[in-house]
């Protein structure tokens, strides 16, 4: 055997080891067991604490406030959102109290304009909508309503409006290709308007022989992108000629 | 205004079309640039130098050694942009404890663990031992302590003894070239199998990774060679530099037609992603992917190399004096370094720069100042010639130092 096959046998026999050693160190004991995780780490967090009573549980002793959530744009969000961990709370109801959001602050966590949220999601830019004053003050934070109703379609659709406001079809109204009923406003999920839904509704202005004014361009619709829905090539809210 | 907002509104700006909001920031920074950079680095010098060991090409035997100090200086500092861009350094260590074997990027560990140890590290071992015995017997003071530890206590320089040395630097050399392979085929693959990423998934990546990484091996070789040289004032092999010219030339060559069959398969099979790369080599990598790496990092380096040095005959195409042609040699070398970085840049930074809905593109702003910026990353990239310069210090590569050596081994017998 030559004496660097030995030497080097030590140096690799120490190194091989020094991590066998270290695994049986530092690997927890239910490590793998269940996965490549520890798995005692699944009982550690099942005893740990509960913080979270959820929805239901208030439910029992605030009747009045639980129905009148479940009614309003509202219903979706859970007590504990705003309120906050209220599991101590149920525990011992007149010893603890759980906070309520008064403060503009977290409303607009919800609320502010996001264009990453979805279409017709109520937002507002709480920098320019009604000032200073706390939401609640004309909000009723469990059963939310707009004191009047909106007169904008960007107010829940912020995204589309934008993106209308500097396309070439900003000066056409949202109505002109939906038909919206005045309750859309107020119970947007249940009243639909209505959507443009085949190709002669845009030919009507860009047909060749459209009565439309001579500006608008004009193609002919019979061969231009004959086998689809115009809007699968333009997207109506901001239409590029590309 | 909140800085954080301040950067997302400035490049809010600049972003163009329809991206998703987790879009517009990039994950995946210079340090994941610099990163393949490095591992390139490491396993071109390393294939560099097994040429000389298993395929017998004498000629570039005056740069065996430093190869393989240069790919280990590399090695070594090549996990540090991956523990910076991680955080939590001490958490590294779990791949090893806990290993994953269904995790692509957590067996890197290991491959990169036995090309450390197994392949760089033993055939280093292998080829000074019997320096590092001579040495030891001839220095005094702390030099002597460390050579004799480094040589860990196998002293033995009888002729048996001195063949298992050649023998087994020669097995591990026939090991190393597949390590090699994997080390940076490696970093291929974990890019290539991002099935979601259609700049980066393609079978061919792994592939083009690896001879973009011998390219940049050589090359960086063949500057380190050219700059020592006169920094220790001694005459230039020129034998030695226009082999290794001709060995970078032949790479390149091969670099570039599989890069050239990437963008013609992408073209053909014209997928829907088709459009936005379009858009995106056009209006966000122009410089660092037509100008820096196709034009001034390939293209141009050819020409030079194809023309002046003797690749194709016995002199070069166009025959000029040996200083112009050191220069030229030292230029397409930078050139490549540039090109080869921006081949990084472009796949890490290019890959994230549109969005998967394929409407629309962002853009990278990078940092200055910060453990993402450029500082440090241009750090890491200083650090290697650091290592290197320490590692040259106690391991000198010199022939020199190997012919006193065998001079000296005259004397013992
Ligand atoms: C066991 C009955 C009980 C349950 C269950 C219960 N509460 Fe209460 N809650 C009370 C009582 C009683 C009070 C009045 C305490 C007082 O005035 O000292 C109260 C008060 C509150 C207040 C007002 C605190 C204040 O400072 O004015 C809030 C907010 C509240 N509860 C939220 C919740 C939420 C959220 C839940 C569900 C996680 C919940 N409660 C579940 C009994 C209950
Ligand atoms: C959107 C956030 C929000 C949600 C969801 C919410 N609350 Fe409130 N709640 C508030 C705010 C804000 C106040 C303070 C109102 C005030 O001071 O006028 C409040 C006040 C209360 C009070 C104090 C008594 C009162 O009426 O002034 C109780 C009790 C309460 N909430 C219980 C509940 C329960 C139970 C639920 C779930 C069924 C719930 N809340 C869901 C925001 C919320
Ligand atoms: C956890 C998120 C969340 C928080 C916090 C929240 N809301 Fe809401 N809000 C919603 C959801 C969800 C709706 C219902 C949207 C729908 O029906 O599509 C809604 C609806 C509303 C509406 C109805 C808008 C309309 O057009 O009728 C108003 C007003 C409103 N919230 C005000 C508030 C106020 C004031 C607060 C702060 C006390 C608040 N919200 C906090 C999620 C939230
Ligand atoms: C001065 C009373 C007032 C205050 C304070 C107020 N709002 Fe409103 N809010 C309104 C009115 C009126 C409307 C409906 C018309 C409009 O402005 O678009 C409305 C509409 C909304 C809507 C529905 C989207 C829309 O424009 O229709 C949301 C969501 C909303 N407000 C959230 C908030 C939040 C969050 C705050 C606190 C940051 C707040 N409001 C403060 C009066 C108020
Ligand atoms: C109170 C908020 C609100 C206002 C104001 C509002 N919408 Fe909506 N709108 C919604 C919601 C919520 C949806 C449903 C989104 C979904 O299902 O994804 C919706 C859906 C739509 C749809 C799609 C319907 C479908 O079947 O896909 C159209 C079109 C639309 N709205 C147009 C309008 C127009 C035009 C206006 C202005 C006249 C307007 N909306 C005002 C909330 C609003
Ligand atoms: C030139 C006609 C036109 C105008 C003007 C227009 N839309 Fe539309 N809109 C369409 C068409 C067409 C569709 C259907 C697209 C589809 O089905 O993919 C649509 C779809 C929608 C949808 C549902 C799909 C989606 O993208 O979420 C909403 C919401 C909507 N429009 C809102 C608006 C609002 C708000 C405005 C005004 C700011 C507006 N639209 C103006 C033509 C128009
Ligand atoms: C009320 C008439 C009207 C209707 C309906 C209409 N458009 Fe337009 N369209 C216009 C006008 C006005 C312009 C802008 C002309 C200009 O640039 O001056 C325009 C421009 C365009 C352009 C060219 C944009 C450019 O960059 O040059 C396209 C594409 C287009 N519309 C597509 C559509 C599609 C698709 C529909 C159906 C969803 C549609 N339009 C419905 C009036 C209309
Ligand atoms: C298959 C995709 C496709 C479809 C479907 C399609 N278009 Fe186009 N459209 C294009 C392209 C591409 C251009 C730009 C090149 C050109 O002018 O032909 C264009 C251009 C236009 C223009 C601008 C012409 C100009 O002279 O500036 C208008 C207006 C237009 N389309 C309207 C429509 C209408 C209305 C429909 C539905 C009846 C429609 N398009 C369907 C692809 C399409």
């Amino acid at each position: 055997m030559p004496q660097q096959v030995t030497r080097l046998a030590v140096v690799f026999g120490i190194l091989i080891l020094a991590l066998v050693l270290a695994r049986s160190q530092l690997v927890p004991k239910t490590f793998g067991q269940a996965g490549h995780y520890r798995a005692a780490a699944v009982t550690e967090i099942a005893a740990a604490k509960i913080h979270y009573a959820g929805h239901e549980a208030c439910a029992a002793c605030h009747e009045d406030i639980a129905k009148t959530r479940s009614a309003g744009r509202h219903r979706n969000v859970a007590c504990e959102v705003c309120h906050g961990p209220a599991a101590d709370h149920v525990a011992a109801p007149t010893d603890v109290h759980p906070s309520a959001p008064k403060q503009r602050g977290r409303c607009p966590q919800c609320h502010g304009y996001d264009s990453a949220r979805p279409t017709g999601f109520p937002q507002i830019d709480p920098v320019t909508h009604n000032p200073v004053r706390p939401c609640i003050s004309c909000h009723q934070p469990h059963a939310p309503e707009t004191p009047r109703e909106p007169e904008a379609c960007g107010a829940c659709h912020g995204s589309i409006a934008r993106t209308h406001a500097v396309s070439a079809h900003a000066l056409i109204g949202c109505t002109r290709c939906h038909e919206t009923d005045r309750r859309h406003k107020t119970t947007p999920l249940l009243i639909r308007p209505s959507k443009p839904a085949s190709r002669a509704f845009c030919a009507g202005c860009h047909a060749r022989d459209a009565g439309s004014p001579k500006e608008i361009p004009r193609v002919d619709v019979t061969t231009h992108g004959e086998r689809y829905v115009c809007w699968q090539c333009h997207y109506p809210h901001f239409p590029e000629a590309k | 205004m909140d800085p954080r907002f301040q950067t997302l509104q400035e490049v809010l700006q600049q972003v163009k079309g329809y991206i998703y909001p987790n879009e517009v920031e990039l994950h995946w920074g210079l340090l994941v640039v610099v990163y393949p950079y490095l591992t390139g680095l490491v396993a071109g010098a390393f294939i560099l130098a097994s040429l000389e060991r298993v395929f017998n090409v004498r000629e570039v035997q005056p740069t065996y050694r430093l190869s393989l100090l240069t790919a280990l200086a590399f090695l070594i500092v090549a996990p540090l942009p991956l523990l910076a861009h991680l955080g939590h350094p001490l958490r590294s260590f779990e791949i090893f404890l806990t290993p994953n074997l269904r995790s692509a990027m957590a067996m890197f560990g290991f491959v990169y663990a036995w090309y450390l140890m197994v392949v760089l590290l033993l055939e280093i071992w292998f080829d000074y031992r019997q320096d590092l015995v001579l040495w030891s017997r001839r220095e005094s003071g702390p030099r002597k302590w460390l050579h004799r530890l480094l040589t860990l206590g196998a002293t033995d320089l009888s002729e048996a003894s001195l063949r298992f040395d050649r023998n087994a630097g020669k097995l591990i050399t026939l090991i190393g070239i597949p390590s090699a392979f994997l080390l940076h085929g490696y970093v291929g693959f974990i890019f290539g199998s991002v099935k979601a990423n259609p700049w980066w998934s393609s079978v061919l990546i792994p592939v083009v990774f690896l001879f973009s990484a011998i390219v940049s091996g050589i090359a960086l070789v063949l500057l380190l060679y050219m700059f020592t040289s006169l920094v220790r004032r001694v005459e230039i092999d020129m034998t030695c530099a226009d082999k290794l010219s001709s060995l970078l030339l032949y790479a390149l060559i091969v670099d570039f037609s599989l890069e050239v069959l990437d963008f013609i398969h992408r073209l053909y099979e014209s997928e829907e992603s088709i459009k936005i790369l379009s858009q995106m080599i056009s209006a966000k990598l122009f410089l660092s992917l037509v100008v820096l790496q196709a034009l001034l990092g390939t293209v141009v380096p050819i020409l030079l190399l194809g023309l002046l040095s003797p690749a194709f005959r016995s002199r070069g195409l166009v025959e000029v004096p040996d200083e112009l042609r050191r220069w030229a040699y030292v230029g397409a070398a930078v050139l490549i370094q540039i090109g080869i970085f921006s081949t990084r840049w472009n796949v890490v930074i290019g890959g994230q720069l549109f969005s998967k809905s394929l409407r629309g593109l962002t853009v990278y702003k990078m940092e200055l100042t910060g453990l993402e910026g450029f500082f440090v990353s241009a750090a890491l990239l200083i650090l290697p010639f650091v290592v290197l310069y320490f590692l040259i210090k106690v391991l000198p590569p010199w022939q020199e130092g190997e012919t006193a050596a065998q001079a000296g081994l005259a004397e013992v017998a």
